[in-house]
């Protein structure tokens, strides 16, 4: 029996630590910045890029055929010396909008010259994915300021810096100066909509919405223009440094140095200056907004949606399942009623989550938002729900539904497994039940209770299903929960991202799957790591209930 | 009618490529008549997606370049299948239904129900339903009817046999006895009704094909598995797969699934992508969408169809499509 259970633990152990080992290895390498090789084909044909993925392949003959002369028999002398087998690299070429490709394979026996040139730079940028090229000239206003390598790399270094500075500033005056404009002249014009529909449109209040609606609408020309001049300012500073670069294929191409996120000539780093490259990819993971269909940049919004999600779920679930346990196990008299009821409550835990998406989407979101919408945002859904589409607060709400059954089964066996002999020396002394449960059954029942909750928080977040039809979408970067400066400060209504969704549709749904697959990897690590982190702080908090309720026992 | 559509498009496009320096990409261009897009003033609300998972990414580029002009506005996007569009247009709950085929005549009943009159269809790109077979595959074609005898149960397309084996197509070699394994799209996927349509002449899918949650993971699929052939947008092409060119009988030549042959109509699978709109006609249509719309026609909108892997839309047929919003 020992070699059974045993065996049992190690082969789950090991199922475990497989899968989050994959998951490390995978994720956790994608950052680190590999080699630029140089490929010069014997067509003539050139590719230049990262290196992705190598394998081993078999021919097809019609392959041969098709070539001649030396290159046909240099092609069966490499076939012979490999057994059968040559091997082809995928190379990540990138140049998208002048190649129209993001990849390309590349066939050993093709290859007349591989090389590594000390000059090819990585460049990520905020369009159009990578662009691998050696650097030709800096421009600066037109002229050219530089044109060794060396000498462009150098005054790229010195202006990239103030450049993307400016950018952000840029990025700063649109989403926080212009949108607080915009708040402010959306509000008057549904005041205006909303006197209309309150009052009739011919109606005096209706009149005054109108004129109050012309003034702000003055008010924020001005400022518009304001900001407007502010963004060109900054826009024409950044158009005058300008990077030149030639292809493999000889092709130039002009960059702004604003528009680069991060450049580096991989060929030349050390170990110190990739890890710094590495860390600096991970920190815009992090902290960066999605770009390009979200196969690039960071994952910010999904990171904030699902803890927002997460943790306003555990809110509603928790004194609810609490609250539904200690009635059953402590007011209800034991019958078929409440046998039924237990029974119905664990056999919810087996529903497929999907059906609970279903019933969140036709009751939340249909039913109850759609409601709200009519009775509280009736000028503001005319261009759109409100309330009455999937968001963040009905996405916890439908999987406080899902992990319900979790939380009352734990706290119930928690309650059940304080002794009765507590609650009979409670009695003794005079207290009412109300101050027995609170005062000996909860604080001692509180590390159960707790685990429950534990329990729930990793089960909902990592739910992917319901959220589909409830509110997880593919971009979303607006907050959730972001604390602005315009009123109500938090939209429990909006749609969101999470990681898990974002999982799904990296693998699923992106068009440069090639470039998504090892995305895929490092968000899964990032969202166990987001899990463990929340299960942790979750742990944590119960160490220190304990300890309080214990100390206030006696 | 797509066809007269794409036809009518030829004469539009050939005119428009005689006109001097158009933006240059790969080998396809972006008409340059079509408007560059300058932002106005007034622009907020939320806009609000529901539909097409080929255009998926596509919506959201074009959301991120929105973005770029009015960052005030809020952004959602849900792509799950052309068949999801509808009863969200219906419900109120998106204000862009993206549909990478028509709607049908059901759907559009159910619509006019509501709201009494019909939903607006702008087709915003080109799309060509390329047939993908893993990237050794050296098969030269195939026609139609072969298409529908390897994917279809029914073969309403006429051909002879059921196809099950390469060696069918005509390989030779280690494919003759290989088996064809079939990957697909799932039943809410406008690509898969658009498929069923014209490559299987209505005809019924094989039990074997493996329904997949979206284009790209069709894509992956073929890619991963050397006897495998499956079916997706143009746009998710990649250096894994090969698109097969294909011939719409017999008696035709085959035709590569490039851009050229997308527009002269030559290819046989290539199709518009719609987005649809609830537009009572004749009415203004609101600042957010009536911008939306315009971006998605100006120079930068089909900058970014290219962005996508998929094809532009000639300048004539975006003056059109704004027309009927009473967009000018």
């Amino acid at each position: 029996m020992v070699w059974l259970t045993g065996g049992a633990l190690a082969v789950a152990l090991l199922m475990i630590t497989g899968l989050l080992l994959l998951v490390l290895v995978q994720g956790a390498g994608t950052f680190w910045p590999r080699p630029v090789e140089r490929f010069t084909l014997h067509s003539g044909a050139v590719h230049m890029g990262e290196v992705t993925r190598v394998e081993s392949f078999e021919p097809d003959e019609s392959l041969f055929s098709q070539l001649e002369g030396p290159a046909r028999a240099r092609a069966e002398a490499m076939l012979a010396e490999g057994g059968g087998l040559i091997e082809r690299r995928l190379v990540r070429i990138g140049n998208y909008e002048l190649t129209g490709e993001h990849f390309a394979w590349v066939s050993d026996y093709e290859v007349a010259q591989r090389e590594e040139p000390a000059w090819a730079l990585i460049i990520e940028r905020l369009e159009w994915g990578r662009f691998y090229g050696e650097p030709k000239a800096f421009l600066i206003d037109g002229e050219v300021a530089a044109d060794s390598p060396e000498a462009v790399w150098a005054l790229f270094n010195e202006h990239h810096r103030p450049s993307r500075q400016r950018w952000r500033e840029r990025r700063h005056l649109e989403v926080h100066e212009i949108g607080r404009v915009n708040a402010r002249q959306e509000a008057a014009r549904i005041a205006l909509r909303q006197a209309e529909i309150d009052h009739g449109v011919e109606s005096p209040q209706a009149a005054a919405a109108a004129a109050r609606f012309e003034v702000v609408q003055h008010e924020v020309e001005g400022e518009f223009s304001r900001i407007r001049d502010a963004i060109r300012a900054l826009n024409e500073e950044n158009a005058r440094f300008k990077i030149v670069l030639s292809t493999a294929q000889g092709q130039e191409k002009h960059l702004e140095a604003a528009e680069i996120v991060r450049a580096f000539p991989a060929n030349q780093l050390d170990v110190t200056s990739k890890a710094g490259v590495y860390a600096s990819r991970w920190k815009e993971f992090l902290t960066a907004d999605p770009r390009e269909a979200n196969s690039e940049g960071g994952v910010f919004p999904a990171i904030f949606g699902t803890v927002l999600m997460t943790i306003i779920m555990s809110l509603l679930v928790v004194p609810f399942g609490v609250l539904a346990a200690l009635y059953l196990r402590e007011y209800a008299k034991g019958g078929v009623v409440v046998s039924a009821v237990r029974i119905a409550v664990n056999n919810l835990a087996g529903v497929p989550s999907i059906v609970f998406g279903v019933f969140g989407l036709g009751f939340f979101c249909y039913l109850m938002g759609g409601t709200i919408d009519q009775v509280f945002f009736q000028a503001k859904s005319a261009s759109g729900p409100t309330f009455g589409t999937g968001g963040l607060f009905w996405a916890s709400l439908t999987l406080a539904l899902l992990t319900l059954p979790v939380v009352i089964v734990a706290t119930e066996e928690a309650l059940a497994a304080v002794p009765n002999s507590m609650r009979e020396g409670s009695y003794a002394c005079g207290a009412s039940k109300w101050q027995t449960i609170k005062r000996i059954v909860l604080p001692r029942a509180m590390p159960g209770i707790m685990t429950g909750m534990i329990l729930a928080m990793a089960r909902g977040a990592g739910e992917v299903a319901p959220l589909m039809l409830v509110g997880a979408v593919k971009l979303a970067p607006e907050l959730p929960g972001e604390i602005n400066s315009i009123a109500p400060f938090f939209h429990i209504e909006r749609s969101f991202m999470h990681l898990g969704f974002h999982i799904y549709d990296l693998g699923f749904q992106s068009q440069n799957s090639e470039a998504a697959k090892p995305m895929v990897f490092t968000t899964t690590l990032l969202l166990i790591a987001i899990i463990a982190i929340l299960n942790l702080a979750a742990i944590w908090l119960r160490m220190r209930l304990r300890r309080k309720f214990v100390a206030n026992q006696f | 009618m797509l066809r007269a559509k794409l036809n009518r498009m030829i004469g539009v496009l050939v005119a428009a490529s005689a006109l001097a320096a158009p933006s240059v990409f790969g080998q396809v261009k972006v008409d340059p008549a079509l408007p560059e897009y300058k932002p106005v003033k007034g622009v907020s609300g939320t806009i609000k997606s529901v539909g097409s998972d080929t255009l998926n990414n596509l919506m959201t580029l074009w959301a991120e370049g929105f973005l770029k002009m009015y960052p005030n506005v809020q952004i959602e996007i849900e792509g799950k299948g052309s068949t999801t569009a509808p009863p969200a247009l219906i419900q109120g709950t998106s204000n862009f239904g993206p549909m990478s085929r028509e709607m049908k005549a059901q759907e559009i009943d159910e619509f006019e129900k509501k709201y009494g009159y019909k939903p607006t269809a702008l087709p915003t790109s080109i799309d060509m339903l390329a047939v993908y077979v893993h990237k050794d595959n050296p098969i030269p074609g195939m026609t139609l009817q072969q298409v529908d005898a390897v994917f279809s149960k029914t073969r309403r397309g006429g051909y002879a046999e059921d196809v099950t084996r390469w060696g069918q197509l005509g390989m030779t070699g280690a494919w003759a006895n290989q088996p064809i394994s079939l990957y697909g799209r799932n039943s809410a996927s406008g690509t898969y009704g658009y498929f069923k349509e014209n490559a299987l002449f209505k005809g019924d899918y094989k039990d074997a094909v493996k329904e997949q949650p979206g284009s790209s993971s069709v894509v992956q699929g073929v890619a991963s598995d050397r006897y495998a052939i499956g079916y997706s947008g143009i746009g998710y092409k990649t250096a894994d797969v090969r698109a097969v060119p294909l011939a719409a009988d017999s008696g035709s030549e085959f035709v590569e699934a490039a851009p050229e042959n997308a527009y002269t109509g030559a290819y046989p699978l290539a199709r518009f992508l719609y987005v649809y709109v609830n537009h009572k006609p004749g009415t203004a249509i609101d600042p957010l969408r009536r911008e939306f719309v315009r971006y998605i026609f100006s120079k930068q909108g089909q900058l970014d169809v290219l962005k996508d892997g998929y094809y532009p839309v000639p300048a004539a047929i975006a003056a059109e499509t704004l027309e009927k919003l009473g967009i000018r």
